[in-house]
């Protein structure tokens, strides 16, 4: 959107307050979705719930092209519609719910780093595994993603698909990197968040903020989601505190729906956390 | 043996005025790391490649962070004195600057009409032997250009000129928060330079310096004191380059004059409004008008 439309779409969203039927979209949980789509999505699901902000989830096929802006997950509030974990996170704060307001300066910038570094390097790591490494895009990500549409177009999606991200990659320069370099970064990034989060509940200590919600998102989805091999979910695995910090945000916040919601989720999941 | 690094040449009083070179050639400098610097100007290594290129012994290393690592393991360590969680603030601010900054120095430098025509393409071309000139600088820019629409452009911003808005606005975000970040230190972590520091003034100082024709993003960045301040300490005491002689951004020497001039402007508007004042109250209070009468001075 541009910087003007924004700012439009913030003015007509602090005017009415949070619906109770905003939905969520995603892609279908069965057989559709995947690890990088559905760990945005967990990661959105969270911090509505983190700001007590109910909302549906509904699981569409076409769910990526409804969204404005092609990428998963979206909300629907009222007459508006939002993708993307930022700019949710900013429509929330004009509807008045934030959860970062207390931060200082220093810790706001903090804040913003950490999530660009989750966004760099496991959702990056996550689509890199998923459709340029040619063991899993043959065997899950392009049957997977094509899944309810018919021949021939389920075969030209899936190839576009993977063709367009295989573009990013070389634009960014991971085009060049090994599996293992990948699982090496991923291995780094987690390290890094291991040691910011330290022994604290929380990254910010008191109160969670949209980088524990985007942080649970990804490393519970990696940890759930049978790939291949096991690689991934063993370099997250290794760090305890990331693991007991996933435990801590899954009941706090999805204990209710725990029974419901890991029977039925990703096809590939293994259930709950280890 | 020595390590020898390829890189693009210097102007505009920085060592180089690639990115990815300065940001080695800082990180040289803080780690103590001897370099032999050569730069691919007017050779056939523009075309092929890939700077800044680290040669050790057989080896070569690509990739500002890769030769950050590997300069690393031979011990020449800047960043030996960090705690873990600032080693891990390392990286995240490494990734901001990555996602949120280099869209827009790229955007500004390679895809910004005005300053591709007169300033970036006649620099590279100049720089680069015949007949390669006339490939090097366009397809750089077109490598730039496919990096921006690729990560930066979805669906609704098919148009460079919308995403033009956007990564501007976070570009400038991202200043803000560095220059928060930075606050009254000489460096990001204390007072020696680490890796962090070297990727930060790798990535403002061609920004600061080039005499960009148009350039909003240098506007902004000028008007954040610390951050220009930054830039200025690294090279005065890493480069001995001759920061003091190029005045555009050193905020004493102009905010000083301006400072004063503006204080003399409100005194003398204080002093005139003042005797205006005066004026009026002896017109009101006298009860005739006296046309002669003379204001107090």
């Amino acid at each position: 959107m541009s910087l003007a439309a924004e700012a439009f779409v913030s003015q007509i969203a602090a005017a009415e307050p949070w619906p109770e039927n905003a939905t969520l979209y995603q892609p279908l949980k069965e057989d559709q979705i995947l690890l990088s789509d559905s760990a945005s999505s967990l990661a959105v699901q969270t911090f509505l719930r983190m700001c007590g902000l109910p909302v549906l989830v509904s699981c569409r096929a076409n769910a990526e092209y409804m969204s404005p802006s092609g990428k998963v997950p979206f909300i629907h509030v009222g007459n508006q519609v939002v993708s993307e974990l930022g700019l949710i996170v900013q429509f929330t704060k004009a509807k008045g719910h934030s959860l970062s307001d207390w931060l200082d300066d220093v810790q706001r910038a903090e804040m913003k780093a950490y999530m660009e570094l989750v966004n760099n390097m496991l959702l990056t790591a996550e689509l890199y595994i998923q459709w340029c490494d040619d063991y899993t895009a043959t065997e899950i990500s392009r049957p997977r993603y094509s899944s309810p549409y018919s021949w021939p177009l389920n075969h030209i999606l899936a190839y576009q698909k993977q063709w367009e991200v295989q573009r990013k990659m070389t634009a960014i320069g991971w085009s060049g990197k090994s599996l293992e370099q990948v699982y090496e970064d991923v291995s780094q990034c987690c390290q890094a968040l291991s040691q910011r989060l330290g022994t604290q509940p929380y990254f910010f200590n008191k109160q969670p903020t949209e980088l524990d919600a985007l942080v649970f998102g990804h490393l519970f989805t990696i940890l759930t989601t049978q790939l291949t091999n096991d690689e991934l979910a063993e370099k997250v695995k290794s760090y305890t505190n990331l693991l007991s910090f996933c435990h801590r945000i899954e009941q706090a916040y999805f204990k209710e729906h725990d029974r419901e919601s890991q029977s039925g989720s990703l096809h590939h999941s293994k259930g709950s956390l280890p | 043996m020595k390590n020898l690094l390829l890189c693009w040449g210097g102007d505009w009083d920085l060592p180089s005025v690639h990115t990815d070179s300065l940001i080695v050639l800082a990180y040289a400098k803080f780690s103590g790391a001897k370099l032999a610097v050569k730069s691919i100007d007017w050779t056939w290594r523009t075309i092929t490649a890939s700077v800044p290129q680290l040669h050790y012994e057989a080896s070569t290393v690509t990739e500002p962070t890769q030769i950050l690592n590997f300069l690393r393991k031979q011990r020449f360590n800047a960043d030996y004195e960090l705690t873990a969680k600032q080693g891990a603030d390392t990286m995240a601010y490494i990734a901001l600057l990555e996602e949120k900054l280099r869209p827009a120095l790229l955007h500004t430098f390679w895809v910004d009409a005005d300053n591709y025509a007169n300033l970036t393409r006649p620099w590279f071309t100049s720089h680069s032997p015949f007949p390669l000139n006339f490939f090097v600088p366009g397809r750089q820019a077109s490598l730039a250009l496919s990096r921006i629409l690729l990560t930066k452009a979805e669906s609704p911003l098919l148009n460079i000129t919308e995403v033009e808005g956007k990564i501007y606005s976070e570009a400038k975000e991202c200043l803000n928060l560095l220059s928060h970040r930075l606050g009254n230190f000489h460096f990001f972590f204390g007072d020696t330079p680490t890796s962090l520091d070297a990727f930060v003034f790798g990535h403002i100082a061609p920004l600061i310096k080039a005499p960009l024709p148009s350039g909003q993003l240098q506007k902004h960045l000028n008007q954040l004191d610390n951050l220009c301040q930054f830039c200025n300490t690294i090279l005065k005491n890493y480069f001995n380059a001759s920061a003091e002689k190029r005045t555009d951004c050193s905020p004493t020497a102009i905010h000083d004059p301006v400072d004063a001039n503006l204080q003399k402007l409100t005194q003398l508007v204080n002093k005139e409004s003042n005797l205006i004042e005066k004026m009026d109250d002896n017109l009101r209070s006298s009860p005739q008008h006296r046309p002669n009468s003379t204001p107090p001075s």
